[in-house]
């Protein structure tokens, strides 16, 4: 019998209660408030009035326009930008959390120098000691200098670093983080340039499809553009007449997208080019859709044995044939390849196959079918995500001892990329170090140097929108207050330390960031906010939080270049089976994206929303698996801790490594897959990420795919064993009974 | 005779219970009153008096009265702006030229309070009531050391919202509760 709480203790306990609330309800709430005048008060501030200002997401690589909310000088609240055309007043979790970012304690106030790697021990310096500092290891270093950048840097900046090397003969700047990685930025293209001779990358317009195939793809959560496919999907689900598109879900381990979906199938990792490639497939031979949809599938589609196919995706002959159907049979049909295909060995095929689909159903460049993202205006930059490839070339020279000097900024390589690859190996073979981390990260702890920049609520900048859906969007960024900590904008660092370089200094004749950047957007003309003149351009940017144009350009037509049938091996899996008998599925977290929404505590308390795993790493399971194992993971009945989930603690080794994490066993996965989310595991980056979870890139190898794009991650078998630890799972909404129920109605069979 | 004697000893406690809560409330609205009658100390000391009696207008400190929901308390630079010449030696004076050499804020402490609950703001009252500082924080202009001198409770508020023309608006309860 469960022990209830007894009268007399009610009675206690609501004696003490009452008297609690009256006492401190009773006390004026601002008796102790003290009024703080401003020491000096910033123009276009109100006491008492709010002022907005719209500015730029630099949360991933999206770039949503967002509306802060200033009071009295300090940024409240963060909203999606409304005149903004991607995200059009939306904005996802993340996006939110960003005055965290800007008022996070453990942020660095001036430049630091480290004088041992890895000690953490930090001198701190003057801003010109540090500039001199910079400038005389830069100019000793010449062309053996490095940068190492991440997709959210500003364009300017981008721009900046791009002219700064060129002008030095140095290599150009590298933008390599996991986000990228993992969502296939650098595949997309490559694919894309093979298909249709454009590296843009693709867009789906959902708001006008009728069935999207989704291989993988969770476009709503931390994928390409979240929150702009949130309000595609929203028009996709409730189109004119009471129409209601249907998503169909492909994937190993239920994702959010997979939660939504009409029809979930649960297939074998590694499969999703191979079916991609029977739908096309059986599209040709069984003559399925219209005639036009039967000849490009003759042209396009190589045949395959579908009951190979069958047995090789978990999938039955009768599933596939039916998804074919249904396929061939919509008006505005659209296939979307998702992220686990990236860090398949097979990945340019696999993609390939699933954008076949695409091609097969006539809507490239169609409304309700596939697009590109449109083209950066002359003149403005977009850091392009680099390949794998050019990450690990870069490694390398470090470690061979050519790049003299190593700049960082806005990427995390020593936490981004597995231990195999032998970062902190390689940078001990670089002389000089310089991080521009606002808080020290795993990186900055092999830094020489620290010269924190801004971050982005304190900066100037823009972003050219990619993936941008159907005009080209040019997203401005400025302070929207006045900066919290003695920082720089990292813009300025080098356009100073340029200056003395001659060779840069001739690619760098500006004053400062505001100089370079007013040139750039005045170079943009009249947009859809109109204007004229430098000024008036550069006010109305400010204001409106872009440029962009009012009418929306005709899509550009796309020309298939496929010449013979796309082929699609079948994947390889690192690892014996026999040893490593269950294949490894990592994701990005929805709230901790690559890692980066770590440090922000309002990320890390939000319950994950699969699982409503907060503050940890897991390992997912099917209940079956779990059982077959021994390993527990169940609620407590009874008691004070009633309703908490107790876990086993599991160790999961690959080839390549092993981590520690607490069982999650749920229906809504492969029996013989386990799916462990990216995001947890710092040793550093500020208090809040450090030390918590584990990074399951520790199990992830250092090989790439044969094209190069791509780190094999998706391609590892793991083992598990029991640790004989059990902690508590801190998640929510799981009560005894209710939770479980309902999962076992919802799947019923598992 | 045991169901008697047990009822009895809960009614006992309950009322043991009211008692209790209603001293509780009793001294809260105590301490409540008193508050908000009190004179807090300042950081600085403050005489009102000095400056209305050298000629400065309330709005030439508290600018914001005139077109935000609050009045403002001037910036440290504004204090500055005078005080760089004007009696210099004081020791208070002193004191602010040094929260102005450290960069920090003065922090005075709040005087007049209304409830979260209420909506109020200075510049309908100042610009469309055409309202003097005077009718509501009193005769400032003599004090040494401000102090409260209304209550400001609702029933002080209504006292004048009902003796507009338009009263029947500015009595509606969505006006000050919204």
């Amino acid at each position: 019998m469960t022990r209830g709480i007894t009268r007399r203790e009610f009675i206690r306990i609501g004696v003490v209660g009452a008297a609690a609330a009256v006492l401190t309800g009773c006390l004026p709430p601002r008796a102790w408030v003290v009024l703080e005048p401003y020491v000096r008060p910033p123009e276009e501030q109100l006491a008492g009035v709010a002022t907005w200002y719209a500015s730029t997401c630099r949360q991933c690589p999206a770039g949503c326009g967002i509306v802060v909310r200033i009071m009295n000088g300090r940024a409240l609240k963060i909203e999606g930008n409304p005149e903004h055309p991607l995200n059009r007043g939306k904005l996802c979790a993340r996006g939110q959390a960003g005055v965290q970012l800007l008022y996070h304690p453990d942020r660095l106030s001036g430049p630091a120098q480290q004088t041992q790697r890895g000690t953490r021990q930090f001198k701190s310096l003057s801003w010109n000691d540090a500039l001199n500092l910079l400038y005389s290891k830069l100019q000793a270093a010449g062309s053996a200098t490095a940068v190492w950048g991440d997709s959210t840097m500003s364009g300017h900046l981008a721009d900046i670093f791009a002219r700064y090397t060129k002008a030095i003969s140095a290599p150009a700047p590298i933008f390599f983080d996991l986000y990228t990685l993992f969502n296939g930025y650098s595949v997309l293209s490559k694919t894309n340039q093979q298909l249709f001779g454009s590296s843009a990358l693709p867009i789906y317009d959902l708001a006008h499809a009728d069935v999207v195939f989704s291989f993988g793809a969770d476009f709503l959560s931390a994928a390409l553009s979240q929150t702009r496919y949130g309000v595609e999907y929203g028009a996709f689900r409730s189109q004119p007449l009471g129409k209601r598109g249907f998503l169909v879900q492909l994937e190993p381990r239920m994702t959010i997208t997979g939660a939504k979906a009409d029809r979930w199938h649960a297939i074998k990792p590694g499969a999703e080019g191979l079916i991609a490639q029977a739908i096309a497939s059986i599209i040709a031979d069984q003559k399925l859709g219209s005639v036009e949809r039967q000849t490009r599938a003759q042209t396009v589609a190589a045949r395959v044995d579908v009951n190979s196919v069958a047995a090789a995706s978990g999938l039955s002959v009768d599933d596939l044939t039916n998804l074919a159907r249904i396929f061939a049979a919509a008006d505005h049909p659209i296939a979307i390849p998702g992220a686990a295909l990236n860090g398949q060995n097979n990945v340019a095929q696999a993609a390939s196959a699933v954008q076949a689909l695409n091609i097969i159903a006539g809507n490239i460049a169609q409304p309700g079918g596939m697009g590109m993202s449109a083209s950066a205006p002359a003149g403005l930059i977009k850091p392009t995500p680099s390949s794998f490839a050019d990450a690990q070339a870069l490694v390398e020279q470090m470690r061979a001892g050519r790049i003299q000097a190593l700049l960082v900024h806005g990427a995390n390589p020593a936490f981004d990329l597995p231990d195999k690859i032998g970062f902190a190996d390689a940078v001990k073979n670089v002389p000089f170090v310089v991080s521009f981390a606002p808080i020290v990260d795993e990186t900055a702890r092999y830094a020489d140097l620290i010269l924190p920049d801004r971050t982005y609520l304190e900066s100037w900048g823009y972003d050219v929108v990619a993936p941008s859906f159907g005009q080209p969007i040019v997203s401005g960024q400025q302070p929207v207050v006045t900066p919290v900590f003695d920082a720089r904008a990292t813009a300025d660092v080098m356009l100073t330390v340029a200056r003395g370089i001659p060779a840069a200094a001739r690619a760098l004749p500006y004053a400062d960031e505001v100089a370079f950047l007013k040139e750039t957007v005045a170079a943009l003309g009249s947009g859809a906010a109109g204007g004229a003149g430098a000024d008036v351009l550069w006010a109305r940017f400010q204001q409106h939080g872009g440029w962009w144009q009012s009418t929306i350009p005709a899509a550009t037509p796309l020309q298939s270049k496929i010449t013979a049938p796309i082929t699609v091996s079948s994947t390889q899996f690192q690892g014996d089976e026999k040893e490593y008998p269950y294949f490894l599925h990592l994701f990005l977290s929805d709230l901790l994206s690559d890692g980066r929404g770590a440090k922000l505590p309002w990320l890390q308390g939000s319950p994950d929303p699969m699982t409503t795993i907060a503050w940890q790493t897991w390992v997912e399971m099917h209940p079956e698996t779990a059982q077959k194992l021994g390993i527990t993971s169940a609620q407590v009945e009874v008691g004070f801790q009633r309703g908490t989930l107790i876990s086993d603690v599991v160790q999961v080794t690959s080839p390549f490594g092993a981590i520690e994490a607490p069982v999650y066993a749920h229906p809504g996965i492969r029996p013989d897959t386990i799916a462990i989310p990216i995001g947890q595991g710092h040793t550093d980056d500020g208090r809040y990420a450090r030390d918590r979870g584990a990074n399951a890139l520790r199990l992830v190898g250092a090989q790439a795919d044969a094209t190069g794009s791509s780190l094999l991650w998706a391609g590892v078998r793991v083992k598990i064993a029991r640790t004989g630890r059990q902690i508590s799972l801190a998640t929510f909404e799981f009560t005894p009974g209710v939770t479980r129920g309902f999962i076992n109605a919802a799947f019923p069979g598992q | 005779m045991r169901a008697t004697m047990k009822s009895f000893r809960v009614r006992l406690i309950a009322f043991g219970i009211f008692v209790v809560v209603i001293l509780l409330l009793a001294g809260g609205v105590f301490v409540v009153q008193a508050q908000a009658q009190a004179t807090p100390q300042q950081p600085v000391p403050f005489p009102h008096v000095n400056m209305v009696q050298s000629g400065i207008p309330c709005l030439f400190c508290h600018a914001d009265a005139i077109r935000s929901p609050t009045a403002g308390i001037p910036s440290v630079e504004k204090c500055m702006g005078c005080h760089k010449f004007i009696a210099t030696n004081t020791p208070a004076i002193q004191k602010v030229a040094d929260y102005y050499q450290r960069g920090q804020p003065i922090p005075w402490v709040r005087v007049n309070r209304l409830p979260r609950f209420v909506y109020f703001s200075h510049q309908v009252h100042v610009v469309a009531g055409a309202l003097n500082c005077e009718r509501c924080h009193g005769d400032v202009g003599r004090m040494t050391e401000f102090q409260p001198v209304a209550r400001m409770t609702m029933g002080w508020c209504l006292n004048c919202h009902n003796a507009q023309p338009e009263a029947d608006r500015l009595k509606d309860c969505v006006v000050c509760h919204r």
